[in-house]
């Protein structure tokens, strides 16, 4: 999972940041409205964690453009404005969820995973395939009654495959998908961690290469 | 209503003045002396069935005429009496209508002020019309009721910033403080930083507390008035950012004449303070700052430049605001909150002085506060 945060507050964003990656996501930071148009046209996010009152294009009119361009990308909207004057406000520029500020970190967590859920095809809470269950809010995986330790990003990437249903994934589009933008493209990243995750997934084998194509489930 | 009653009211006097010219003139009479044979006038009765019966010959015509004419007297002077009244009630219904007529201006202004309140402060009475004092006076309403608009923007403005400055550290502290519980692998030591960055938070926090009580307390107006000696005043504030005025290779030009005036000591140290700490987080490595204090024309200045970036001509004013940070790509956590020159603003106002901001032309500010002239003490 990819998630924006647009946060001006530098300590703030970093500290959101940090936290959102203990649980999983990959996580790229804009400091203001015109840097985080910029990272939304050049990624894919799943979520946009986004501060209303941002420098240089105001969050308001950042998730404006975000609908105008029907981006699928989700938006949480964080202000420090709390009458349900503004939450209205707020939610009808466009905004998926909203948070005031301050906030319980659970509860942030929480509503990025469900608003993740809900890009298209809606996701059920947890993923299944045939003797595989993997838990995402859990972080826990599973084979027959075996619980496997994976690493973040092994997990991930499972979660990844297992969401796309059968469809074959690229592994560019996991690398968009899975690791944020501090991830250097030109290694085997992406080969080494499906490796390293076929490895722990044991017999039989779950995930097949697809020739020119990528892998699947 | 009083309108009509003073007109009618009028109208009755003057219709009564006129009336009693009349009658003096008419109970004066034309006295013509006529010759006439003194006819004979016999009164006569009439009879119910018609016809008459002369009565016996009574004075002669003189006392008839004069009777007759105090009768037509008495009969001009009723009648005269009713139409003044009938006249009267007529003028003051006319008078009422003509009255309603003229004052509808102020109806109108009197019922659209009841409807305007702090909720649609922006509608106006745009009166029409020639420009006679009703206009002007709902073209003043007007005007007033565009200060007071302004003026509640502005409230509602600075409550809405402050009170996204004030919880934004709150934020940081307890997302910090929650993704340090939430870490199952945490050392003595990651949870050591995290404190450490709680108690800067706090710091900055009371920083930004302290600063909005400033403006709070300089906008009542002053509590005290104690001699300000502005040398001195600089001079201790050099000696405590001293350090940061070398960190950041400023050179500073100091020009310390005697200047002096009445106030809040306290605030005058804060507005120096404050001036010469923008004037230094606004600059250039290896820029100048320029400190000078004078007395000119019997008023206290104190002028404080820097070097910096260009500031465009509109933009001065904007940054006296509160939480206006002059360059709004700058991250919000740069310990300022963009108050520091509008407690400068508050402080000066406070003490009845002038402030003035002129952008310079290589880029970088000059302000410019004229305190009042001091009444000079009596002489011994």
């Amino acid at each position: 999972m990819r998630v924006l945060v647009a946060e001006d507050h530098g300590r703030l964003a970093t500290a959101i940041a940090e936290g959102l990656r203990r649980e999983g996501m990959a996580v790229d930071i804009a400091f203001d409205g015109g840097d985080a148009l910029r990272h939304v046209a050049v990624h894919r996010y799943d979520v946009v964690v986004l501060d209303r009152d941002l420098p240089l294009v105001h969050g308001d009119e950042v998730c404006r453009r975000l609908r105008e361009e029907q981006n699928n990308s989700r938006v949480l909207m964080l202000t420090a404005a709390s009458t349900i004057r503004d939450r209205v406000d707020g939610l009808g520029i466009g905004a998926d969820d909203y948070l005031t500020k301050p906030f319980d970190f659970e509860e942030l967590v929480a509503r990025v995973r469900a608003l993740a859920r809900r890009s298209t095809p809606a996701l059920p809470p947890t993923l299944a395939h045939g003797d595989l269950t993997l838990d995402p809010a859990r972080r826990t995986a599973v084979r027959g009654d075996v619980p496997l330790a994976l690493s973040p990003k092994e997990f991930a990437v499972l979660e990844y495959l297992l969401a796309a249903d059968g469809r074959v994934v690229s592994a560019e589009e996991l690398l968009e998908g899975v690791w944020d933008e501090a991830a250097n493209p030109f290694t085997n990243t992406v080969k080494t961690t499906v490796g390293r995750l076929r490895a722990k997934l044991g017999e039989p084998p779950l995930i097949e290469t697809v020739r020119e194509g990528g892998y699947r489930i | 209503m009083r309108l009509t009653l003073f007109y009618a009211g009028l109208f009755l006097l003057l219709g009564t003045v006129l009336l009693a010219i009349v009658y003096v003139l008419a109970s004066r009479g034309s006295t013509i002396d006529v010759a006439v044979p003194a006819p004979v006038v016999r009164r006569a009765l009439k009879l119910p069935g018609g016809g008459v019966v002369l009565l016996p010959p009574t004075g002669p015509a003189t006392d008839v005429v004069s009777q007759q004419h105090n009768a037509d007297f008495d009969r001009l002077l009723t009648v005269s009496w009713i139409v003044l009244l009938v006249t009267t009630a007529g003028a003051a219904v006319l008078g009422w209508f003509a009255a309603g007529r003229v004052l509808r201006p102020v109806r109108e202004i009197t019922a659209t002020a009841r409807t305007i309140s702090a909720g649609n402060l922006h509608e106006r009475l745009a009166l029409t019309g020639p420009n006679d004092e009703f206009k002007q006076l709902g073209d003043t309403l007007d005007d007033l009721l565009g200060r007071l608009e302004a003026s509640f923007e502005a409230q509602r403005r600075f409550v809405a910033n402050a009170s996204h400055e004030l919880r934004t550290p709150l934020t940081l502290e307890r997302t910090l403080l929650q993704v340090a519980l939430a870490n199952p692998n945490a050392t003595e030591e990651t949870l050591r930083a995290t404190c450490e960055e709680l108690v800067a938070s706090q710091v900055d926090h009371e920083r930004l507390l302290e600063a909005l009580l400033t403006l709070a307390s300089s906008e009542r107006g002053l509590e005290r008035r104690e001699p300000v000696d502005l040398p001195a005043l600089v001079d201790a504030t050099l000696r405590q950012l001293g350090p940061k005025l070398d960190r950041r290779r400023l050179a500073t030009t100091v020009a310390l004449h005697a200047a002096s005036t009445t106030g809040d000591q306290a605030l005058v140290a804060r507005l120096i303070a404050n001036l010469i700490d923008n004037a230094i987080d606004h600059n250039v490595d290896g820029g100048s700052v320029e400190i000078r204090t004078e007395t000119l024309d019997g008023r206290a200045v104190l002028t404080v430049g820097n070097t910096g970036a260009l500031i465009p001509p509109g933009e001065t004013e904007r940054l006296f605001e509160p939480f206006q940070r002059m360059d709004r790509t700058r991250t919000a956590d740069d310990g300022h909150h963009g108050l520091g020159l509008s407690i400068v603003r508050a402080i000066a106002v406070a003490h009845d002085a002038d402030v003035a901001a002129t952008p310079r032309a290589g880029g970088g500010l000059t302000v410019t506060i004229r305190f009042p002239p001091q009444p000079q003490p009596p002489l011994a």
